[in-house]
């Protein structure tokens, strides 16, 4: 492997852009059996919390047109047992470690990414914006003064971490939370979370979803995250990671373009395992093919001349 | 996991037998175990987006079929696939039944709920069990491969809901007549069925194992999207249907959570 797709994040050095996203990959140990996740640039793990959570009733997910909701709940072990029982595993292979995290009241946050700050991980990402769950979550992230709280509180007890927010794409303006992270100090931002859907069984006339709504995720989201990684871009100077959609290497270049200076792909690790090695594979191709000297050589260089 | 289509053979208007080369899958999988497989067979779509759940029917050589019935998008994409076409999968997946040597066992399938249960009477057989197969269905149509299923149980017991094959009537009512003669159950099928079998076989006394269908996106243990709710002394736990299931102690199954 070449050090053309070598990527530097917020100080993080990662061997390649490409990231599996949070609730996708469960702790990363799930996937050993399919793929080898050292090839990863990186693992952001499945949403931790100050206590475990059970989450959400059954059922949880439904397949939609070239999409899926889910409403999972955000179901984990907690910190303290995701530090003892599954990061020492995930540590054993040779890849870069984001712990995505929430917590139900502005303390919750504060203490989780405290815990955090000391543990073997390479950065955090927040997450501001799970639709699925009514306390805490989404009413951060929807609301400019409660974003810049959290995220400056948190900024406050890290010492260690580089701290990357989650935004959700629920909401107008995603320029105004963008910039509410910057001020309050983020080092970086990922975008997007999933989108608010819902659907009916038409002959139970019930929605296939117990929790009646919930997040839309898959490649049919992909020009709306497209177009706020863009707007995201045009408005903070921190870095983005671009997230929604992603299954392919054009899929990558194209939200390298609009500003992405990293990328997760979520949905598409159920589509098929393989597929963030197969991106990894042909993005290298591609750079190579067209004398790219790097990856970030794409960023931000869309062209919106008319 | 990539194997080649030998067969895809049509049996009636609903269900297909689907025949794959692949000898690394063969020399893995258990009875009682799931794939993962792509229907698409082109990759240039993202629809049906995620690939599906199928229970292994039997492996003969270095062949594996699945038994499948045709209920929406993706199983009528994979009735399409032509032979010799290479077909992508993830396997082997989940849980197995507990296999048993030289004792009496009933088996119950519902439906498609054959598809695990054909491997297992086989299995069973050449273990020297006595295996008897209670099979029910809605219409004749719905129990398939009875020729096949003679050669491979003690006794063959077939109900339908309309009489038109077998028995008229469920499938537990038979069972339930004979419960106390056995040593094991187990069962896949639609879910109240495996609550009634599981509460026949309690009530018995007699262990009982039960395949569990629920939707999956991955089918990994990586999206907790396919919970079952079970018992372990005082405590539920949550339980992944992929990974720990799909094969359950019946006894154990919060089946309120599980039929609603
Ligand atoms: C462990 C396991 C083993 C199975 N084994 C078999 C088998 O051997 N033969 C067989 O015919 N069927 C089996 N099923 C059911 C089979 O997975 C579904 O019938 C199939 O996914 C339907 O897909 P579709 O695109 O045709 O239907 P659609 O209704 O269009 O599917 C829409 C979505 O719902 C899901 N879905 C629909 N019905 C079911 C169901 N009953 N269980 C789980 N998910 C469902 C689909 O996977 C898909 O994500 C099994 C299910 C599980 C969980
Ligand atoms: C089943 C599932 C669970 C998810 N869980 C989380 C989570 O715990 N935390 C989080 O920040 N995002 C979570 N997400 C959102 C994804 O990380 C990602 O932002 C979103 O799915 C869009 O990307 P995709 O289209 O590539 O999937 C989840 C998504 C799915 C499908
Ligand atoms: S289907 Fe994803 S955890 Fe079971």
């Amino acid at each position: 492997m070449s050090d053309i797709l070598k990527t530097t994040f917020c100080g993080v050095k990662f061997k390649n852009p490409v990231i599996t996203a949070s609730g996708t990959f469960g702790y990363g140990l799930e996937y050993v059996k399919h793929i080898d996740i050292s090839r990863l640039g990186g693992i952001s793990v499945k949403g931790i919390s100050l206590t475990e959570v059970p989450g959400n009733p059954m059922p949880r997910i439904m397949e939609t047109t070239s999409g899926m909701l889910n409403a999972i709940g955000l179901q984990n072990v907690g910190v303290e047992r995701f530090l003892k029982e599954k990061l020492p595993a995930l540590r054993k292979h040779d890849t870069k470690i984001i712990v995505n995290f929430w917590g139900k009241t502005l303390e919750e946050y504060v203490k989780v990414a405290e815990i955090l700050d000391d543990a073997d991980v390479d950065m955090l990402e927040m997450n501001i914006s799970c639709p699925n769950i009514k306390e805490g979550g989404i009413a951060f992230g929807t609301d400019p003064e409660m974003t810049y709280k959290v995220t400056n509180e948190v900024k406050k007890v890290l010492k260690n971490k580089p701290l990357m927010v989650k935004l959700s794409p629920n909401v107008t303006n995603i320029r105004v939370f963008a910039k509410a992270c910057e001020d309050a100090g983020a080092d970086a931002i990922s975008a997007i979370n999933t989108l608010l859907g819902m659907a009916i069984n038409i002959h139970t006339r019930k929605p296939y979803i117990s929790n009646v709504t919930g997040g839309l995720s898959g490649p049919a989201i992909k020009p709306v995250a497209v177009r706020m990684v863009h707007e995201t871009f045009s408005s903070v100077k921190i870095p983005i990671m671009g997230i929604g959609g992603i299954t392919n290497w054009q899929d990558v270049v194209e939200f390298a373009l609009v500003g992405a200076g990293a990328v997760q792909v979520g949905t598409a690790n159920f589509v098929d395992p393989q597929i963030p090695i197969n991106i990894i594979d042909d993005l290298e191709n591609h750079l190579k093919v067209n004398n790219i000297a790097s990856f970030s050589e794409l960023v931000g260089k869309a062209d919106f001349s008319k | 996991m990539v194997g080649k289509i030998v067969r895809n053979q049509k049996l009636n208007d609903k269900y297909y037998l689907l025949e794959i080369k692949c000898e690394e899958f063969v020399r893995e999988a258990k009875v009682g175990q799931f794939i993962m497989i792509n229907t698409r067979h082109q990759d240039y779509t993202n629809d049906p987006l995620l690939r599906r759940p199928l229970g292994v029917a039997n492996i003969e050589g270095d062949k594996f079929s699945l038994v499948y019935m045709i209920v929406g998008k993706g199983t009528r994409l994979l009735s399409e696939c032509q032979k010799d076409t290479e077909i992508s999968f993830s396997a082997p997946l989940g849980s197995t039944f507990t296999l048993l040597r030289k004792k009496r066992t009933a088996l119950l399938a519902g439906g498609i709920g054959i598809a695990p249960v054909y491997w297992l009477a086989k299995t069973l057989k050449e273990a020297g069990c006595v295996v008897d197969l209670y099979y029910g269905g809605r219409t004749m149509d719905d129990v398939v491969l009875l020729e096949e299923l003679k050669e491979t149980t003690d006794h063959l017991v077939v109900t339908t809901d309309d009489g038109s094959a077998g028995i008229k009537g469920l499938v537990t009512d038979p069972f339930g007549e004979n419960v106390n003669s056995y040593d094991q159950i187990y069962a896949c099928g639609p879910k109240g069925m495996l609550r009634a079998v599981s509460e026949i076989a309690m009530g018995a006394d007699v262990p009982v194992e039960v395949s569990l269908d629920e939707r999956m996106a991955c089918g990994l243990g990586a999206c907790l999207g396919c919970i079952i709710y079970v018992k372990e002394g005082d405590e539920t736990l949550q339980k992944r249907c992929c990974v720990e299931g799909p094969v359950f102690d019946g006894s154990k199954v919060v089946w309120d959570t599980v039929c609603k």
